[in-house]
């Protein structure tokens, strides 16, 4: 029975009064910088680790711990093959549940608006999905902690006496996480009407809110290893905590995980619509995981659009932080890694434009832009191929006898970052524009200002394109590297102009258009395997760039303050390393088929 | 629309697109302290 707004309310107040109880709780923990006034929590926690201030903590100048290699249990396996395999493990999906709740609440806030229940049922079975991926999700985090304070004792006692008190936000937060998550999922029907709508989208809310929390409490540990601060060059604390958390990195990585999870999340749920969709029976069933696809693939390649820039951000702290570091990265053996990753994203934006091309052919009518996808997809190769040219070779004196060098005639301009720059930000640009077609192919614009608008977004485009070229090639060319890295930011905000430009004047021309008939689930099967794609890729790419993002560390437990002194306290090779990277990917996409297996049993439909 | 104004339209859309991106190029290398330099000449 349907219940009155004032009664929803006033249910709804004790709710709102916990929350609003453990938000300052939880920020009295978080550190007194955050709390206004002492929280009641303070008396659950022993003196020294509630007052984390400065005074505090300078008077524990403890240095950090030297192990020696014997200190280092031996388990008759490598300790760091081990805990490499289930940390990216639980990084996988963790990444992937945390991500699916933040497009899940957008997607269910617009059924609520428009009133159309097909985003509401579609949102629910994405959270399906999610809740079977969540209890892996916490297995793999329990072991790991075991595997950590097991196999790295000194180096785990270290972090833990670092990090203090605030080691206990994790499980609190973890623990709301799962009360929010299962109250958000099984509340789903019985808070679909009304007000009591605007109470499950606050859980959701909430849910969020403490998922990305814990993502950023995480990251502090993950950063604190790279870039440490708020410790002398002994490693003894003298800094507050909130100067521990905040390091040159954090920022940088909490934006960096935070959209690739969205895109991560988005790849993952677009293969079980596919998986779906291959398996369907009926017409309604294909209708629907087509769509659920579509959505899904929409997410993915919208929030990696903007991820490289992110990516960028993050390597520039790297380098400003320790140049040492930065070239370690870029400069050094695991440079060979990044044209594994060109590879990698080259798939996914090829994947991801195919998708969209071949979806053009569900609008009726006859085609309208099909024409334009040939010279995208021109553009793409000829980007992906100077994407992944290196600048050198490992070469035999033959070899190099026979080439005249050690660089190719093309591996010299093309090889280097600004070849690279341009490649890139052509490639989000041609792909984006393949999303405002797709968009466009179903719209019967009425504005009056159409032609204005056209021009103005076609004009956008060129002159943008020319930007990006000229900025690379002149000041990457001509001009000194000082010129080249600042130009390199142009690139990126040509890019950034262009998508925004395009998402307003698009939003402000679909103003009454009027809609052509898309027949969901008239795509062809092939169109699927690149959903299939998607997921693979983004999975070896984020086992890629982790790897990198760990092992820039080199020999450094806590990068210049603790040193690694295990028997894997080196740099291991590229071949060792992909096939690492290699089985954990395979790990997870098998587990997550036994996912996709698992929730089609449940043979009812959400609604 | 007519011709003419069709030309209009599109030489207008082409110099606002050139006159914003010229000055996104210049906020952004002013921001980080850097002139634009087009006279070839590597910077100091």
């Amino acid at each position: 029975m349907p219940r009155s707004g004032v009664e929803v309310r006033s249910r709804a107040m004790p709710f709102i009064a916990v929350m609003v109880f453990l938000s300052w709780a939880g920020l009295s923990i978080l550190g007194p910088q955050f709390a206004a006034s002492p929280s009641p929590l303070d008396a659950l926690i022993p003196p020294v680790m509630a007052d984390t201030s400065t005074q505090a903590a300078t008077e524990n100048l403890t240095p950090a711990p030297r192990p020696g290699p014997s200190d280092y249990p031996d388990m008759g396996v490598s300790s760091r093959s081990l805990v490499w395999v289930v940390a990216q493990m639980h990084l996988f999906f963790a990444a992937f549940v945390l991500a699916v709740p933040l497009f899940v609440l957008v997607i269910e806030w617009i059924g609520f608006r428009s009133g159309d229940n097909r985003y509401d049922d579609m949102a629910h079975e994405f959270m399906k999905i999610s809740m079977s991926a969540y209890s892996i999700t916490a297995l793999f985090g329990g072991t790991l902690a075991f595997a950590l304070f097991l196999l790295y004792p000194h180096f785990m006692g270290y972090l833990m006496r670092v990090f203090d008190s605030q080691v206990l936000v994790y499980p609190i937060l973890f623990f709301l996480e799962s009360i929010f998550l299962y109250l958000y999922y099984y509340s789903w029907n019985r808070l679909s009407r009304g007000n009591a709508k605007w109470l499950h989208l606050t859980l959701g809310l909430v849910l969020n809110g403490v998922g990305t929390t814990l993502l950023v409490v995480a990251n502090a540990w993950a950063s604190f290893m790279m870039a440490p601060t708020g410790v002398d060059e002994s490693g003894a604390v003298t800094g507050s905590i909130w100067e521990i958390i905040r390091g040159p990195l954090w920022n940088p990585l909490n934006l960096h995980r935070f959209i690739a999870n969205i895109a991560f999340g988005g790849a993952v749920v677009g293969a079980y619509a596919a998986y779906k969709f291959l398996s369907a029976q009926s017409a309604a069933d294909k209708a629907h995981y087509d769509w659920m696809g579509y959505t899904s693939n929409f997410i993915a390649i919208l929030a990696f659009l903007p991820l490289p820039f992110a990516g960028y951000w993050l390597m520039a702290e790297i380098y400003a932080y320790s140049q040492q570091m930065g070239i370690t990265a870029m400069g050094g053996i695991l440079a060979w890694l990044f044209v594994v990753q060109a590879v990698l994203i080259g798939t996914i934006l090829m994947a991801g434009n195919y998708y969209l091309w071949s979806g053009m052919s569900r609008i009726e009518g006859p085609p309208r832009y099909r024409g334009f996808t040939k010279y995208i997809a021109f553009v793409l190769v000829v980007c992906f191929l100077i994407w992944v040219t290196p600048h050198t070779l490992i070469l035999t004196s033959g070899e190099m006898a026979a080439l005249g060098g050690s660089h190719h005639k093309f591996l010299g301009p093309l090889g280097i970052m600004p070849a690279k720059n341009i490649a890139v930000n052509l490639m989000l640009v041609f792909t984006f524009l393949s999303f405002q077609l797709y968009r466009r192919a179903d719209k019967v614009i009425t504005v009056s200002w159409e032609n204005r608008g056209n021009a103005l977004m076609s004009a956008i485009y060129i002159i943008a394109v020319i930007n990006i070229i000229f900025a690379g090639v002149y000041y990457g060319y001509f001009t000194n590297t000082v010129y080249k890295v600042g130009s390199s930011v142009i690139q990126v905000m040509s890019t950034l102009t262009v998508i925004v430009s395009g998402i307003v004047i698009d939003t402000l021309m679909f103003k009454n258009a009027g809609t052509l008939k898309a027949r969901w689930g008239m795509v062809s099967d092939r169109s699927q395997y690149a959903l299939f794609a998607l997921p693979v890729a983004f999975t070896w790419l984020m086992a890629l760039m982790g790897y990198v993002r760990s092992n820039v560390r080199t020999h450094w437990h806590v990068y210049s303050i603790m040193k690694d002194n295990s028997p894997d306290n080196f740099i291991p090779a590229i071949g060792h390393a992909g096939n690492m990277m290699t089985m954990v990917t395979v790990m997870f996409i098998l587990m997550v088929l036994f996912i996709f297996w698992i929730s089609s049993l449940d043979k009812s439909r959400i609604r | 629309m007519n011709k003419d104004n069709a030309m209009l339209v599109w030489v207008a859309a082409f110099l606002l697109s050139m006159v914003f991106f010229y000055a996104l190029d210049l906020g952004v290398m002013g921001a980080q302290g850097l002139p634009l330099n087009f006279d070839l000449t590597p910077a100091q």
